[in-house]
């Protein structure tokens, strides 16, 4: 029991990360209907981007989260202009292999500026450990929790309270109809990347920042994410965080107990059996919009 | 298809031919002497090595053009489709020390099973949610090819026989190139005459529109599995070559980049035509043999690239490839050698 309970614990603290990433993927989805499968390159990317600024130019962290965010901006921006705004209106195949292509680039874009050994991030959180009852937590993934849980407020108030994040919405709901009232809704889709990136940003700092800045995990975190927007349905929001809680608790369980029989690395491939599972069962997730077409 | 000007069909027979005017048999006898002839004669080994490549790369690619670019279903697991085929041809040649003769079909059957399992979900999914099942299949696959235990012996990779011919073993690049071009040659023809048919004509009705495809009175299931199992076939094929020309096999050989530089082939090449499939394939593999020179005037000029900088830079050259196809030339290579191809056919007229 104190096993489950320790998996179960450590499984919603990572699962957090996941429900972030997957909430940029759902921001992206909903705006322009583009499913981002960049979404692990640009987490790595972010990360690397971060390190650079703060390790390599000696910023301070505040000064490196702008210039980051900077650098991030300009990515969004780019992203929208040079490769998804030419492909409006071609079929879906398109814009898979585009973001297919877009996060090989990316990848190919960190090896070639940071080539070699994972990185490390100077320590920002207090490490430490705490129990609560028999089971132990590290106080850096209790903070990451937090982190997570502000980011999500702050997405929420900007989403829901905002006139941009109304706009966004609105966006979401009908293109035509926003475009009708005078939204451009090229600059919402940028805006929808940048929130994205910014998602996407914030959860690969929290990771690399435990883990270390290493490209593949990285990039297979943001393919984990995958498996959280499916399984919350793709338009859903708050499916996304349940899901990526869901997906956490599952994959630290699945990995605590099959491991040993196994013999070892389960976390990597259970979130994909998970997302297969739901596909079969139930392919438009738990809050997504079942879809009806007409011919 | 636009023949030149005076050429009529005065029996079925004609009608149905895949090859109609005397110039085209030409054309076609020029290649076969070429493929079969010319480049063999004069091509160094090393240039061989490439055209094997190549040999290998045609066939995994027709099978993924029937799949994705006649059926429409997105597969962003094709490396995995070849890595089963690789696999138990070395497993079988390894373990059992089966004969090259037996792995291949063996390799093919296995692969197109997997197919069969991959294609289920498209009972209930399709589009884009076939892609991501697709890809969550890629994952699957190889890790428990890597958890295989003594069977697929992990990380280390398995060795694999030289096929054998009449008793001759065929281990030089020349021998191979007369073992994997006639093969070749034969998916290619096959993949050709198959989107002639019944079934090749119907999945491009389902590629166009299942649901309409689905009141015109087609099985669409059954259509969907049958192009995940052709596909497969021929991506065990390849993975079967690719395991006995290269003698060893690891799992390093068969990563997610793979299966995304096939779906690029397939948009650099051009969906939904055989020539596109091939054009593909020899684009890729041309591009990397460039990228191969043109990397360490790269080092030469920037030192502070290392050589592993140097791999993400054919990573981005690969993925910008795409993406400019895609934005500016969507129907890819193809599309531009039919222009050429009917201004040659109409000339001198403009019309």
């Amino acid at each position: 029991m104190e096993f489950f309970s320790q998996l179960l614990v450590s499984g919603i603290l990572t699962g957090s990360v996941y429900a972030l990433m997957a909430l940029g993927i759902v921001v992206i989805y909903k705006a322009s209907s583009v499913f981002n499968f960049a979404h692990g390159s640009i987490v790595a990317f972010s990360a690397y981007l971060l390190w650079s600024f703060v390790v390599q130019l000696h910023m301070n962290l505040l000064l490196a989260v702008v210039c980051t965010l900077i650098g991030l901006a300009i990515l969004a921006w780019l992203i929208q202009r040079l490769i998804l705004y030419p492909l409006t209106g071609q079929p879906i195949l398109a814009a898979i292999v585009a973001t297919l292509a877009l996060g090989e680039v990316l990848a190919g874009f960190v090896t070639l500026l940071w080539p070699g050994p994972a990185r490390t991030y100077p320590k920002f959180f207090p490490s430490g450990t705490f129990h609560l009852g028999a089971t132990v937590i590290s106080l850096e993934s209790v903070i990451n929790f937090l982190i997570c849980a502000l980011a999500f407020i702050a997405f929420m108030l900007f989403f829901q309270k905002s006139k941009l994040g109304l706009v966004m919405r609105g966006t979401a709901e009908d293109h035509q109809l926003a475009r009708s009232e005078g939204v451009k809704i090229n600059r919402i889709f940028v805006l929808a990347w940048f929130v994205a990136i910014i998602m996407a940003a914030i959860g690969g700092f929290l990771m690399a920042q435990m883990h270390g800045v290493n490209q593949e995990p990285l990039i297979a975190l943001g393919m984990k994410s995958l498996a959280v927007v499916i399984l919350g349905g793709m338009e859903s929001v708050l499916g996304a965080v349940l899901a990526g809680i869901t997906i956490g608790m599952l994959e630290a369980l699945g990995a605590g107990y099959l491991d040993p029989i196994v013999g070892g690395g389960v976390e990597e491939v259970f979130p994909f059996v998970i997302l297969l599972v739901v596909l079969l069962i139930k392919p438009y997730g738990l809050f997504g919009y079942q879809r009806i077409e007409r011919v | 298809m636009k023949r030149p000007c005076g050429t009529f069909d005065e029996s079925y027979a004609q009608d149905l031919a895949c090859v109609r005017t005397p110039f085209r048999w030409t054309m076609l006898v020029v290649l076969f002497a070429l493929l079969f002839g010319g480049i063999p004669l004069v091509a160094s080994d090393y240039f061989l090595g490439v055209m094997n490549l190549i040999g290998i790369t045609v066939i995994a690619m027709l099978g993924l053009n029937i799949l994705t670019g006649y059926c429409g279903q997105i597969s962003i697991g094709h490396a995995a489709f070849i890595a089963v085929g690789a696999y138990t041809s070395a497993i079988l040649s390894e373990h059992l020390g089966w004969p090259f003769w037996a792995t291949l079909p063996s390799a093919m059957f296995v692969s197109g099973l997997m197919g069969l399992i991959v294609g289920l979900p498209s009972l209930r999914i399709k589009g884009f949610y076939i892609a991501i099942s697709t890809l969550a299949f890629h994952y699957i696959i190889i890790w428990v090819i890597l958890h295989g235990g003594d069977l697929t012996k992990g990380v280390w990779g398995l060795s694999c026989d030289f096929p054998k011919l009449f008793g001759m073993e065929l281990d030089t690049e020349m021998e191979m190139y007369f073992l994997i071009m006639p093969i070749a040659v034969l998916g290619t023809a096959g993949a050709f005459n198959l989107t002639r048919t019944k079934f090749g004509r119907a999945f491009i009705a389902v590629r166009d529109n299942d649901i309409a495809a689905e009141f015109m009175g087609y099985n669409i299931f059954k259509l969907k599995a049958l192009a995940f199992i052709i596909s497969s076939l021929y991506a065990g094929a390849a993975g079967s070559l690719l395991a006995h020309y290269l003698g060893m096999i690891t799992i390093e050989q068969f990563p997610l980049i793979d299966s995304i530089w096939y779906l690029g082939m397939l948009i650099v090449g051009g969906m939904g035509s055989i020539t596109g499939a091939i054009f593909g394939a020899f684009a890729f593999r041309l591009l990397a043999q460039l990228v191969i020179y043109i990397t360490p005037l790269i080092g030469q000029v920037i030192p502070a690239v290392s050589v592993s900088g140097v791999a993400g830079f054919t990573q981005m050259l690969f993925g910008t490839v795409i993406i400019l196809f895609l934005v500016l030339e969507p129907r890819g290579l193809n599309h531009r050698w039919q222009i050429i191809l009917s201004s040659f056919r109409i000339w001198p007229f403009p019309y």
